[in-house]
């Protein structure tokens, strides 16, 4: 097994991911975009399937709440979970809804005791119900949670024992919320059990300003280029980690060609790559 | 259940604009009007003020970028697999 490297899937990608699969070792696939679909809908997914590699990313189930997930959405990921018999699946560590409100994205709960429990009891139940744990993944957050208790780091590493689940890392999350919050995402790496690390997200940026003040923060808006300090990151995952990854590149708007998204997978595997040299280096001298 | 009460009010706080605005003007006030404990109370007062107005706004674009799902009756998903 090596690591393996990918784009997200995007109807507007599909004719150059298509044609470029020799580049590209596995698509993630929104599942969301399946639960209610037609059957040559699903039926095209299977057939993507066959061709490479999917692994199948949910949006809405708000795993990280102390709020129970609904059922109803986790019948629905474990049928297309059956259906497409993806390489793995995943979920954010996000709440999306709250007494009867839909935020409609994923916002940042409290990060304290209760839900991590709250989380560790929503895997349980995906655990149960799709018959797999998901991939777990950090997210992006604009405003610092109100009521939290503990780090993002010591947060996240207590739901991953918690649940006994991995990580699927979002670099750039990572970064944003480093930047947009004053701590060192080195340290936040360093936090995380590097054996939990089975994935990675790469993306882009950008920077929106307050209306009532001069305070600007880092947007993940996932329409622009990967920054050069999330390839740093994911050098020093390489230097860390000795497992196969899967790095994934998401893009959601603003399209450039392909061959522009390719580079960037181009230069995610020689960031890998070179972290991993190190690693290997610094195991020689140790050894010597 | 007060933390799910909690997160139940930062719901309302990032997608309500009206609750919003009383929040800004009496944290405290709307807090226990809500039912949350004293700490709750205590740490809304302490709210980052800016990234709440910057997650509402980015928010409020995803919900309109994006409209929320529709529950589809058991007949339309039917009809839709045929």
């Amino acid at each position: 097994m090596k690591d393996r490297f990918g784009l997200g899937w995007r109807p507007e990608l599909a004719a150059g991911i298509l044609t470029h699969l020799d580049r590209i070792d596995i698509v993630e696939v929104i599942a969301d975009d399946y639960f209610d679909a037609g059957r040559s809908k699903r039926r095209a997914l299977k057939t993507l399937a066959n061709q490479v590699p999917v692994a199948l990313h949910g949006v809405t189930l708000g795993l990280a709440s102390s709020i129970p997930v609904e059922l109803n959405r986790l019948r629905q990921t474990a049928r297309l979970v059956e259906e497409i018999q993806p390489e793995f699946w995943s979920e954010h560590l996000a709440f999306v809804r709250g007494g009867a409100i839909e935020i409609g994205h994923l916002a940042a709960p409290p990060r304290t005791a209760a839900t991590i429990d709250g989380a560790a009891r929503n895997l349980a139940a995906a655990n149960a119900i799709v018959g797999a744990l998901p991939l777990v993944e950090n997210i992006a957050t604009l405003i610092d949670p109100p009521g939290s208790t503990l780090s993002e780091a010591d947060w996240t590493r207590d739901i991953l024992a918690a649940a006994n689940c991995e990580l699927l890392l979002d670099l750039h999350n990572l970064y944003a919320n480093s930047v947009n919050f004053g701590f060192d995402p080195y340290h936040f790496i360093d936090r995380i059990p590097q054996e939990t690390i089975r994935a990675i997200h790469l993306a882009g940026g950008r920077w929106i300003n307050a209306k009532a003040s001069d305070e600007r923060r880092l947007l993940d808006d996932h329409l622009h280029d990967v920054p050069q300090a999330v390839y740093d990151l994911l050098e020093y995952i390489g230097a860390k980690t000795s497992h196969p990854l899967t790095v994934i590149l998401e893009r959601d708007g603003r399209y450039p060609p392909i061959e522009v998204l390719l580079n960037q997978l181009d230069r995610a595997r020689a960031a890998l790559r070179r972290g991993r040299a190190k690693q290997q280096t610094k195991a020689v001298s140790e050894a010597a | 259940m007060s933390a799910e009460k909690f997160e139940a009010f930062l719901a309302k706080l990032y997608v309500d604009d009206h609750a919003r605005s009383r929040f800004l003007v009496d944290p405290r006030r709307e807090a226990l009007k809500a039912g949350l404990t004293e700490n709750d109370c205590a740490a809304l007062e302490k709210i980052d003020f800016v990234g709440l107005e910057f997650a509402a706004d980015s928010f409020a674009r995803k919900r309109a970028s994006s409209p929320p799902r529709k529950p589809v009756s058991n007949l339309t998903r039917w009809l839709r697999r045929r």
